[in-house]
């Protein structure tokens, strides 16, 4: 046993570090910093300077044009990148569908797909969730019919995350209705620019169009953009679902993101109220005890050991920090983060009001933003319902 | 960074097991619970395993092992519900010898690994709560022989003890950090006053009063040492909460995949099942941050500190809530006196309690805040 990671690692980490104090946009930086908005160009751009480097395909083999790391040395990236506040991955494209299109997809499709979700050149997103398949994703309904060496799309996808912005999405999709409900799916990539796509953004509580709605009206879809065999598309998707771990638990951010509560806390003259403090000092053990269960989990995968019965512990408890922090900043905050005012979201805004409320800007719209992360990549509840299986069978 | 267990450790891990298994079965605990705690012989028995010399180190007699092996023999302990004075006897008592003359040293710590000799921490007073550095007890140096006077309380196995580590004031007064010397007390000095009594969790401890009692000198300025000493112990109370946690849950779930009601298993009903997620979230936020306590004993005092409070806030919360949950999990069986279970609720209950509650390091972890935050932080 022992808690600290290797002179090799921490050689690596320290150069990772480096890379990214001379590569990260200090506009975007501040953004990230201050919880301003981000535009698609200030992702895109990271994403393209992470691409040139072969860094964006963080966790894909050699093999396939990535840079071969160990789960620890891809946690120590993601910690380096967190740390110095760049933008999170848009994890549709490398994270999500690459290591699909890597195990089940064509030499063919691997060619065609992966050279540009790995520079960051295309942007991919996710067509899963539907407005009658939410949790139950199994009871998908948007249909795929085979007509000669084209899929015929119709239907809808609901809460696809940053479509505005898609060129590519993965699809599961129905092509059967024979049998349980797992086994009609299959698993398409479509192009966005396809006639009959009509993205529609919808407008979250915290007032940002983030998710939207994808129609699907006769799409027609090359029979080539099918991932593997056809019916076998929730097989794949488990795939990807089991394919990242350790990253949904984002204990990273949540690292960076107490300092910034602390720096509210301070700002609004709550840090030295013992109440609060402790509200603190309870996230913050929180966060060490998260980290920690990361670390094993890592562990157990460095030393080729079956993963522990923990992994499906880390999107609850990761999701309960990032709500956690948010509520606290806002509280910090308080009656200042009343004013509602969505020019002060944006980097260098610089009104009367600014001067006073700045810091408190975007605080409630985070809290509100984020209710998102228990519902999302499975609800809690659906995560506590895989804990138990593995806990009483 | 690497959390598997070595060869030796396994072993240790095993032999400990093993022992529960084959000698201390439950009612054999309980027989010792229900006559008040005694459990001299217990610990006799963890001495012929050698595990008294585990912390001693191999040129006093002991293992000299570090603080994973005691991590995991605590775990196992706290699995079998062991009741014997283990944490303060072995691990938190050589750990304040250390420090004393080679004289004392040579005369304490072979028995101690030995398990011939029972040496315990008397430091906790009425008024001090967790305090460390809330000492009344006095002492004075009259024709060279220092003399002791004061209270400790809930001392553990305090009636079985040859011998008791006792914090006292040479100066100072009240919680004044300086004037805190470390000394031990021999049973039967004069002037001692005992009174043993069994504990809610089925152990032994005691009252000791001390009137100009003669004792030696283990080191003055102390609370550095004492302060170590109490997270040596934190440590062992979380590995050994561990332990009781995995048990208890093991034996949760078994119950639940066993009893029946409205004609099915408890084990299907989705509120249970969600509560067991939520336990299972516990018990492992507490195993992580049990090893987080053992791996960060060998720091540089503040960032022990630290993360030592750190963890026992997670452990009591842990602690607590699984305990709670289990019996509850149980219904009526869980809160009867012959279930074996119950048994285990009152151990984590009364470990929360062990060097510090949750509100009280909480309050460390507030006041030792800084900027940054993080395993490595």
């Amino acid at each position: 046993m022992d808690l600290n990671f290797t002179a090799e690692e921490l050689a690596f980490r320290h150069d990772v570090r480096q890379w990214v104090a001379d590569n990260l946009p200090k506009d975007i930086s501040h953004k990230v910093h201050h919880a301003l908005r981000l535009s698609r160009d200030d992702m895109q751009r990271w994403a393209k300077i992470l691409g040139k480097k072969g860094w964006l395909a963080s966790g894909w083999p050699k093999a396939f044009g990535g840079p071969g790391w160990s789960a620890v040395q891809k946690h120590l990236f993601e910690e380096e990148c967190a740390r110095a506040g760049s933008p999170r991955i848009v994890p549709f494209g490398p994270v999500m569908v690459a290591p699909v299109i890597m195990t089940f997809g064509t030499p063919e499709q691997q060619q065609r797909f992966l050279p540009g979700i790995a520079s960051g050149e295309v942007w991919w997103s996710q067509g899963y969730s539907e407005p009658g398949a939410g949790s139950d994703l199994a009871s998908l309904k948007t249909r795929a019919e085979r007509r000669g060496d084209k899929y015929i799309v119709n239907g809808q996808k609901t809460w696809t995350t940053l479509a505005q912005f898609g060129e590519w999405i993965f699809c599961l999709v129905r092509t059967s209705t024979e049998g349980k409900p797992q086994t009609g799916i299959s698993f398409l990539l479509i192009d966005m620019k396809s006639p009959g796509i009509t993205v529609r953004p919808i407008t979250m509580l915290d007032g940002e169009p983030e998710v939207n709605e994808v129609f699907f009206d006769s799409v027609e879809v090359p029979a080539e953009n099918l991932i593997g065999e056809e019916n076998k598309g929730w097989t794949y998707a488990k795939h990807l679902l089991a394919h990242e771990r350790t990253n949904i638990a984002d204990v990273n951010r949540a690292k960076r993101e107490i300092e910034r509560l602390k720096r509210i806390a301070k700002a609004e003259g709550v840090y030295d109220e013992a109440r609060f403090r402790d509200q603190i000092a309870l996230l913050e053990v929180d966060i060490v005890a998260l980290e920690m269960l990361v670390l094993r989990v890592l562990s157990a995968e460095k030393s080729g050991k079956q993963s522990l019965d923990i992994a499906g512990l880390l999107k609850i408890k990761g999701s309960e920090i990032q709500q956690r922090y948010s509520e606290l900043m806002m509280l910090a905050a308080g009656p200042f983060t009343q004013p509602y005012v969505r020019e002060a979201m944006e980097a260098g805004w610089q009104g009367d009001w600014f001067a006073r409320f700045g810091i408190c800007a975007p605080l409630a719209g985070n809290y509100f933003n984020f209710r998102k992360t228990t519902i999302y990549g499975g609800s809690n509840e659906v995560q506590r319902n895989i804990v138990a299986q593995t806990v009483l069978g | 960074m690497d959390f598997e267990f070595n060869d030796d450790q396994l072993s240790l891990r095993d032999a400990v097991a093993r022992w529960v298994d084959k000698g201390f079965g439950f009612e054999r605990r309980h027989a010792i619970a229900k006559q008040g705690g005694h459990t001299r012989e217990v610990y006799r028995e963890l001495a012929e395993l050698g595990l008294t010399g585990l912390a001693v180190s191999e040129a006093h007699g002991g293992m000299g092992f570090g603080a994973i092996e005691a991590m995991v023999v605590m775990e196992e302990l706290g699995r079998g519900l062991v009741n014997a004075p283990y944490a303060s006897a072995a691990l938190v008592a050589p750990c304040v010898l250390a420090k004393a003359s080679a004289e004392v040293q040579s005369a304490w710590l072979p028995r101690i690994a030995s398990g011939e000799a029972l040496v315990v921490l008397a430091h906790q007073e009425r008024a001090a709560r967790y305090r460390l550095n809330q000492v009344a007890t006095s002492a004075q140096r009259a024709a060279g022989q220092w003399q002791l006077s004061g209270h400790k309380s809930v001392v553990p196995a305090a009636d079985e003890a040859d011998a008791f580590i006792v914090p006292a004031r040479t100066s100072g007064h009240g919680d004044d950090a300086h004037g805190i010397g470390l000394f031990l007390v021999e049973k039967g000095a004069a002037g001692t006053h005992i009174q043993g009594y069994a504990t809610q969790d089925g152990a032994r401890a005691g009252e000791l009063k001390l009137a100009g009692t003669p004792a030696t000198l283990i080191e003055e300025d102390a609370l550095p040492t004492l302060e170590q000493a109490g997270d040596v112990g934190i440590a062992a109370a979380c590995a050994e909460g561990v332990g009781v946690m995995d048990k208890l849950v093991a034996l949760t779930v078994e119950y639940m995949n066993t009893r029946k009601q409205f004609g099915t298993t408890l084990a299907t009903f989705q509120a249970l099942r969600h509560r067991m997620a939520d336990v299972k979230m516990q018990l492992e936020l507490g195993r992580s941050m049990s090893y987080f306590a053992s791996l960060k004993l060998g720091e540089s005092a503040a960032a022990r500190r630290r993360a030592l409070s750190q963890a026992k806030v997670q452990l009591g919360h842990s602690m607590r809530f699984v305990g709670q949950q289990c019996t509850q999990l149980h219904g009526g069986i869980g809160v009867t006196d012959e279930y074996i279970g119950s048994h285990y609720f009152k151990r984590l209950t009364m470990l929360e309690m062990t060097f510090g509650d949750t509100l009280h390091h909480l309050g460390e972890v507030s006041a030792r805040m800084t900027d940054t935050t993080g395993v490595f932080a």
